[in-house]
């Protein structure tokens, strides 16, 4: 069953940035990640999805009921965390989360104080004292307190420090064991891929490609540079699986894919001073899905 | 209910300190009035160097400001000035609040409908509203009692009184549009206060022919008509109540469908 289709989905402002005819679907249970750059159109489906804003085209389904007409329905099993949490000031943590649970038809006293408890934040504070992690938690239990099915997660790792994160991630993991589906937008590849069974990639208002992480981690390219001793030929490492390669004087850089053993075996082969072995980050890889579609 | 008593319980403070404000003022002219009325021979021949046009802008009235109605209903364009000021902010301040403080990513995320979220914040304000006025009514009537000597048309007085509400409302529903319509709102204050004084000078200004007192709510009410025949003018009730519902109807169409963007 998809908890989340999204048809056609398109939202212009005026002639400037916003999404593309957007399509895909997001089944009962799985973490789903939503990478792409800054600005690529991340929020604007999330928001669109959460009827915060309202599409120009296509049209997007939770729970098979459309967003627009039923938002308030669906709002009932969606929990939601934005990118930058803001609250009322003026209000102590403890007030606000209990304002927050009042919308939805359950008693969530119980589930506050443990999701406190896990995420080590003091209730009592007023939410103007709180540091940005520290609201950044309060929205974290607010997003959860009334134990969604789907849960919405909008680059929600900044101000985290990488405990909290850890913390944070396990408590996902426990959500999503209980039956919740997540729906994980971020620019962190490795955070996405530590966490999500598929993802889709967005890049300037358009999907670029919907696969399981398993797949992309298989398509993976690893990014080598090297310092050489003395002069090699261009073509040594004129290979298949190499990409980008450069060439300069002493040093050597290019992207690899295909079985690491044949490229471990080859550079081996030659006198080297200096040897970095990186992932790719994102927006290596979107070139490389650029390169594909030319 | 429960955004109802959070919206109400956020402006408590504010709509204490506006009640007090408007008693006060009301307290404070009201204590002048025993001594002018002592006096007001002196009083009237100095009112009458002023030039006719100065007087009328001002609605000074020579002939009744010897009488409690008549100072009051002079007075009470100061008081109806900061109510209308207390309504326009709050207005302006309740439906952009999710704008100005970004809290529209939690409020209009939960399982509610915008029409029922902008409905109960509007309910809670008309709460204020109704609180200040009510308070205000009690506290006026008081104090007038007490200074009045001789004759005294409390008709009269309530009805004056009254229309602290009926600009208040006017005001606070052109608020509301207002901040419905223009969201990015910064200083709620500046905005107020400039609309507001606006329609005041628009009030002393146009308010001198018949036809231009439909362009300021301040002049929806003449005190001279209502001390002579104990009634409002029913054309600028109507007027008036078109512009409250025209405003509401507005408000609630383009905050069903505004996109909330990201801040």
């Amino acid at each position: 069953m998809n908890v989340i289709e999204i048809d056609g989905l398109t939202k212009t402002y005026g002639s400037s940035r916003g999404i593309n005819n957007i399509s895909f679907n997001v089944e009962e249970g799985e973490i789903f990640g939503f990478i792409g750059p800054n600005g690529a159109g991340k929020s604007t489906t999330i928001r669109t999805l959460l009827s915060l804003i309202h599409p120009t085209g296509g049209s997007a389904k939770i729970f098979g009921k459309d967003c627009v007409e039923f938002a308030p329905d669906i709002a009932k099993d969606v929990g939601y965390l934005p990118s930058e949490v803001f609250y009322y000031d003026n209000m102590k943590v403890m007030d606000l989360l209990k304002y927050s649970a009042s919308f939805y038809k359950k008693d969530c006293s119980g589930r506050i104080r443990e999701l406190a408890e896990k995420l080590d934040l003091d209730l009592t504070k007023k939410i103007d004292d709180l540091s940005l992690g520290n609201k950044k938690k309060v929205g974290i239990i607010q997003g959860l307190v009334h134990e969604p099915k789907l849960i919405i997660l909008d680059e929600p790792t900044s101000g985290l420090d990488p405990l909290m994160q850890q913390t944070f991630f396990d408590l996902l993991k426990e959500e999503n064991r209980k039956g919740a589906t997540v729906l994980f937008s971020s620019h962190i590849l490795s955070e996405v891929q530590r966490m999500c069974d598929r993802v889709a990639i967005i890049k300037e208002g358009e999907i670029v490609q919907v696969e399981k992480i398993s797949i992309l981690k298989e398509n993976n390219h690893k990014k080598f540079k090297l310092e050489v001793k003395s002069d090699i030929s261009a073509g040594y490492f004129d290979l298949t699986g190499v990409n980008n390669l450069e060439v300069h004087e002493h040093h050597i850089s290019f992207l690899f894919r295909g079985d690491i053993n044949e490229i471990m075996k080859k550079i081996a082969e030659i006198d080297i001073a200096n040897l970095w072995i990186e992932e790719p980050d994102l927006e290596e890889i979107f070139m490389h899905y650029y390169e594909k579609e030319v | 209910m429960n955004m109802y008593l959070f919206e109400l319980r956020a402006y408590r403070k504010n709509t204490l300190m506006w009640t007090l404000a408007l008693t006060g003022l009301a307290l404070l002219f009201m204590s002048m009035f025993p001594p002018i009325a002592k006096e007001i021979d002196e009083f009237k021949k100095a009112l009458e160097g002023f030039p006719e046009g100065v007087r009328k802008a001002l609605g000074l009235q020579v002939e009744t400001i010897g009488s409690v109605n008549g100072y009051y209903s002079y007075t009470f364009m100061y008081i109806a000035l900061c109510g209308a000021i207390q309504a326009m902010t709050l207005g302006i301040s309740i439906s952009s609040k999710e704008v100005r403080e970004k809290t529209a990513d939690f409020l209009l995320t939960k399982p509610v409908t915008r029409t029922n979220v902008l409905a109960s914040k509007l309910l809670a304000a008309l709460t204020c509203i109704l609180f200040t006025n009510i308070v205000y009514l009690g506290a006026a009537v008081l104090i007038a009692k007490a200074v009045a000597s001789g004759e005294f048309s409390l008709t009269a007085f309530l009805l004056i009184s009254l229309s602290l509400l009926i600009i208040s409302l006017i005001m606070f529903a052109l608020g509301t549009m207002l901040a419905v319509l223009f969201p990015k709102i910064k200083s709620v204050i500046s905005v107020s206060l400039g609309v507001v004084f606006g329609f005041f000078v628009l009030g002393m200004v146009a308010g001198l022919e018949e036809s231009g007192r439909y362009f300021s709510p301040f002049k929806y009410v003449d005190y001279a008509y209502v001390m002579k025949k104990e009634t409002y003018e029913w054309p600028f009730l109507v007027v008036g109540f078109i512009i409250i519902v025209l405003a509401f109807i507005v408000s609630f169409i383009v905050y069903k469908k505004k996109d909330i963007h990201t801040v």
